[in-house]
């Protein structure tokens, strides 16, 4: 059995028949083939899934696809202005804080949500912002570097 | 290969930007599980939910029943069309990449289907019916050790699938000559690197071209390549091996071979595309970990701190799966040393066969354990000889003028200054004001502890070594010696491309690639091609191609020069007849060829490559047309190994961590405070890309000791098998380094770099568990066990209180 599934991802309205069992993660990954957001674990703690419902940071390997029935979502590929990097996205090239890449996408996610909400964090924010997400390989250093680099420009409004 | 002082450094030795990051920050990357074929099944696998049991029967006609499922199947048929498992260190068992009629671990594949979707997968797992008979499970070393516990192969006399003893030296008057010998007996428990990306695989069997095609985040395509031609009977040539981007490695990845052989055995029953991607929790289960171990050594030393020997009895449960038994052992040989001057070594390395399931090469292997042992041996030493741990460290160490430097094994040394590392480390501590400060505080009841840690961190290994206990038998080594190949060309438009035999495993080696290319050529990094991955169509693999040991500064760098500087010479010598001047008077930079002192007068390297590749009569007599050089370095400082003489590895990085930490005695919490590191990994050529790796295997090595930890019940489970159960760090546990470079170049590598990678992992598990136990030596405390986790430590101070007030 299939239910309709109605909802915008990055700014773009898509109806599809999904499975209702689908993961959210599985629905972006194979049925729109937004294969930036990665899966890492099957028990929502690493935060590799990490895209934003409603504006809002969620694991998109705990929730349906049924669930975002008629929600916005935006994933690593809708973060981008006029075509520029996201000053995440530059700051984290910048500060080298990724190795293999593969948490990126939902650290930067997370990372999004939190300047959205408090555009210049402490050091300590964006610590306890980030710890749902893991990195294996950085040790978290450049990371946490990264976002701060980038809480620089976008709480000077710049983008 | 002497390059260093050739090879022009515009480019090498900067913190240039990583290129793969345009696509890492962009949700570009290409990883395995972003792959699909046209006419793709999904693979899974029934793994064994028992430790230890005989397999009655299995019934797979409801799974084959479901309109989902394509094909099934059972040990009994990869039996029948596969080959045994090849051990390396050790004998032949008989073992399958699936469990035949017995199952010996949880997580052990039993059966294996292909269907036509994702979330059919569970479903037609769930309809196959598998009848067990348990048995009673072989856990803990003890249990393996003793001689009435149940066999887990039939074929060995007991659970001991490798013992051997090496004595290099005069091991027996050095310990007559000791003043004092300090004997302690050390536990490693299981832990791993989980990198964030599982295990994937996509098998393509093309029945018409008789090709197989195995997609897979493997780490080492040379030797999958190898075996998946062994076990499948299908000639090298035939077998197509692609590496996308890889999602972390830190050697986990050099064992997704047995399930590449298990979904071409799928694909080629389907004649599909069959793709498998392992759940976390089948990760976390069983492939893989690293080993537990009991390690017994005994340190001979003169009163005045001098080490003069070192014995090491290494029991590791490493035997379940024989394709990597035994290597956590024979690696060892490559730190047993450290940064000492030991006169005499002796090494029993013991193998034990349990139902915990397989281990694989984590992180610096079986060196992370060795230098744990040896410098927790040699602080427990100096507490011995009331000295201070600085100061017996200095009195050890090996010294600057005595590289290169040969220990009694065989292994040599290439550079170092150790004393210097230690000294830099020391003033920036500020380490007498601690020690002050540290009395004054435990008056206080605060209890602060300092640890120190010296270690090497050897890279480019020399495989053979693997061999050495089977030397005994006769056996030769399949392998010795380290290499890589790579390939360079000047397309037709002038434009470089580059194509490694190894692959980006998140290690920054797109980026270090146009680094050296663009300096041996003369060109800008933005104008090389790094292709992404590995592809065996193109990439020029040898036996062990891959990323793995730290090898790729040495080997995989010395074959991109080696190519880059084959085309360059030709580049030269077409300029050169085209310009009717000498080539010694010609000079390239920019890409463009000009002459000395005249630069109006110049070709670039798109004029060249027309010519070469176009109008091939104007080339000098006698050349081959095109543009393009593929060569595979050798290390020429590998010997072929001996039973009696032999090294493991080549380049030694080396490195002093100091941790100071605070132990809550209340709560038995442990906070890291400060952490130092002083470092030498040779001449850097991307600094920031070390930088990220010091940091991250650091980290590694501090979890590993603080709170990571496999945990197996009594019947074999592993329960500790989510991200929920198995703690990782986030980023509210890591913690800041301050890193401090002394370099010393090594004459052993073409650039004069030196390895780097799992280093931050070897040195930190000491410096950190020193600390603590310096912390608590008012209470007397012996660390033997890890991880320290807060109950642990609790535990100890307890025990510790109870041994005083006895």
């Amino acid at each position: 059995m299939k239910v309709k599934v109605s909802l915008r991802v990055n700014g773009k309205l898509y109806s599809r028949e999904v499975e209702p069992r689908k993961l959210l993660v599985h629905f972006l990954r194979d049925d729109l083939k937004l294969k930036g957001t990665h899966i890492g674990c099957d028990t929502s703690n690493c935060g590799a899934c990490t895209v934003l419902l409603d504006g809002r940071a969620v694991k998109s390997c705990t929730l349906f696809a049924v669930q975002a029935n008629g929600h916005e979502v935006t994933t690593i590929e809708g973060i981008s202005v006029n075509g520029q990097p996201h000053p995440l996205q530059d700051a984290f090239r910048k500060c080298f804080a990724l190795q293999c890449g593969y948490c990126t996408p939902g650290m930067i996610m997370a990372a999004y949500y939190l300047l959205s909400m408090n555009p210049k964090p402490t050091e300590d924010e964006i610590r306890r912002a980030l710890s749902g997400n893991l990195c294996m390989c950085t040790g978290y250093v450049k990371i946490i570097e990264a976002v701060r680099m980038a809480s620089e420009i976008v709480s000077k409004g710049k983008r | 290969m002497r390059a260093v002082q050739e090879v022009h450094t515009k480019w090498v030795g900067k913190p240039v930007e990583r290129f793969e990051d345009v696509r890492f920050t962009s949700g570009l990357g290409t990883y395995i599980d972003d792959i699909e074929l046209p006419g793709m099944l999904y693979g899974g696998i029934l793994m064994s939910p028992y430790a230890h049991a005989k397999i009655k029967s299995i019934d797979v006609s409801d799974a084959l029943k479901d309109p989902n499922v394509v094909a099934v199947i059972t040990g009994k048929e990869v039996k029948e069309k596969t080959k045994l498992v090849r051990p390396r260190a050790v004998r032949q068992v008989e073992q399958y990449v699936m469990a035949v009629d017995k199952a010996i671990f949880v997580g052990q594949p039993v059966a294996a289907i292909a269907v036509t979707d994702r979330y059919a997968v569970e479903d037609a797992l769930e309809l196959i019916r598998v009848e067990y008979e348990p048995l009673k499970p072989v856990v803990e070393i003890e249990d393996a050790l003793d001689p009435n516990s149940p066999r887990i192969f039939e074929e060995l006399n007991s659970n001991i699938i490798m013992e051997d003893r090496l004595i290099f030296g005069d091991v027996d008057g050095d310990f007559r000559r000791a003043d004092v010998v300090v004997r302690e007996r050390f536990r490693l428990h299981r832990f791993s690197s989980t990198p964030l990306e599982t295990f994937g695989v996509i098998a393509s069997y093309d029945p018409g071209w008789g090709e197989l095609t195995v997609y897979a985040n493997d780490q080492q395509p040379g030797r999958s390549i190898a075996n998946l031609s062994y076990m499948l009977d299908i000639p090298t040539n035939r077998i197509r091996f692609v590496i996308p981007d890889v999602g972390g490695g830190f050697g986990i990845k050099l064992i997704v071979w047995p399930f590449e052989v298990i979904m071409s055995l799928l694909s080629i029953k389907t004649g599909r595309p069959v793709k498998w991607i392992q759940t976390r929790t089948e990760h976390l289960t069983a492939w893989t970990h690293t080993p537990d171990a009991m390690i017994d050594v005994e340190m001979a030393l003169k009163r005045d701190g001098e080490i003069l020997s070192i014995k090491v009895r290494d029991v590791e449960n490493d035997g379940t799966f024989i394709h990597t038994t035994g290597l956590y052992s024979m690696i060892k040989f490559a730190t047993i040393c450290g940064c000492y001057k030991i006169k005499s070594v002796q090494f029993e390395p013991v193998s034990v066969v349990t139902n915990k399931g397989p281990v694989v090469q984590n992180r610096g292997v079986g060196k992370p354990g060795m230098i744990y042992v040896l410098e927790r041996t040699v602080d427990i030493a100096a507490k011995a000889l009331n000295m201070d741990p600085a100061e017996i460290r200095f009195r050890n160490f090996i010294q600057p003028n005595d590289f290169p430097y040969t220990t009694p094994s065989g292994e040599v040394y290439d550079s170092g200054d150790y004393p210097a590392l230690l000294r830099r480390a020391l003033e920036a501590v500020n380490y007498q004001q601690f020690r002050r400060e540290q009395a004054e505080l435990r008056a206080k009841g605060r209890y602060l502890g300092i640890g120190i840690s010296a270690s090497i961190e050897p890279g480019t290994s020399n495989i053979g070594y693997y061999y050495i206990t089977r030397m005994k038998e006769g056996k030769e080594p399949d392998f010795y010696g380290a290499d890589e190949g790579a390939s360079v060309s000047v397309e037709p438009d002038g434009k470089v491309r580059v194509v490694l035999g190894s692959m980006d495993i998140g290690t920054g080696h797109e980026t270090v690639a146009r680094q050296v290319v663009a300096d041996v050529l003369g060109v800008s990094p933005n104008d090389v091609y790094v292709m992404p991955g590995f592809d065996s169509r193109t990439s020029p693999y040898v036996g062990y191609s891959g990323t793995f040991s730290n090898k790729f500064h040495d080997v995989d760098v010395g074959a991109m020069i080696g190519a880059a500087r084959l085309v360059r010479e030709k580049i030269l010598k077409i300029a050169s007849h085209l310009l009717e001047i000498s080539e010694e008077d010609l000079e390239i930079s920019d890409g463009r060829v000009s002459v000395r002192g005249i630069p109006d007068k110049s070709l670039t390297f798109a004029q060249i490559a027309a010519i070469a590749y176009n109008k091939v009569l104007s080339l000098p007599p006698g050349m081959e047309p095109g543009l393009r050089a593929t060569y595979v370095y050798k290390s020429p400082h590998c010997k072929i190994p001996r039973r009696d003489h032999f090294n493991v590895q080549v380049p030694k990085s080396s490195s002093v961590h100091i941790a100071i930490v605070e132990v809550d005695v209340h709560t038995g919490s442990v906070k890291i405070l400060r952490y130092v590191i002083v470092h030498d990994c040779g001449n850097m050529i991307n600094p920031k890309i070390v930088e990220g790796l010091i940091e991250g295997a650091t980290l590694h090595g501090i979890a590993a000791v603080m709170m990571e930890e496999f945990v197996h019940n009594e019947e074999g489970q592993n329960v500790t098998a989510t991200f929920a159960d198995y703690l990782k760090p986030s980023t509210t546990e890591s913690i800041k380094y301050e890193i401090y470079h002394h370099t010393t170049p090594s004459p052993f590598t073409p650039l004069g770099s030196k390895p780097v990678g799992e280093g931050g992992a070897i040195a930190s598990m000491p410096a950190v568990v020193n600390a603590v136990e310096d912390a608590l030596s008012p209470f007397g405390v012996r660390i033997r066990q890890l991880p320290l986790t807060p109950d642990r430590v609790l535990r100890l101070i307890e025990e510790a209180r109870t041994k005083v007030s006895k």
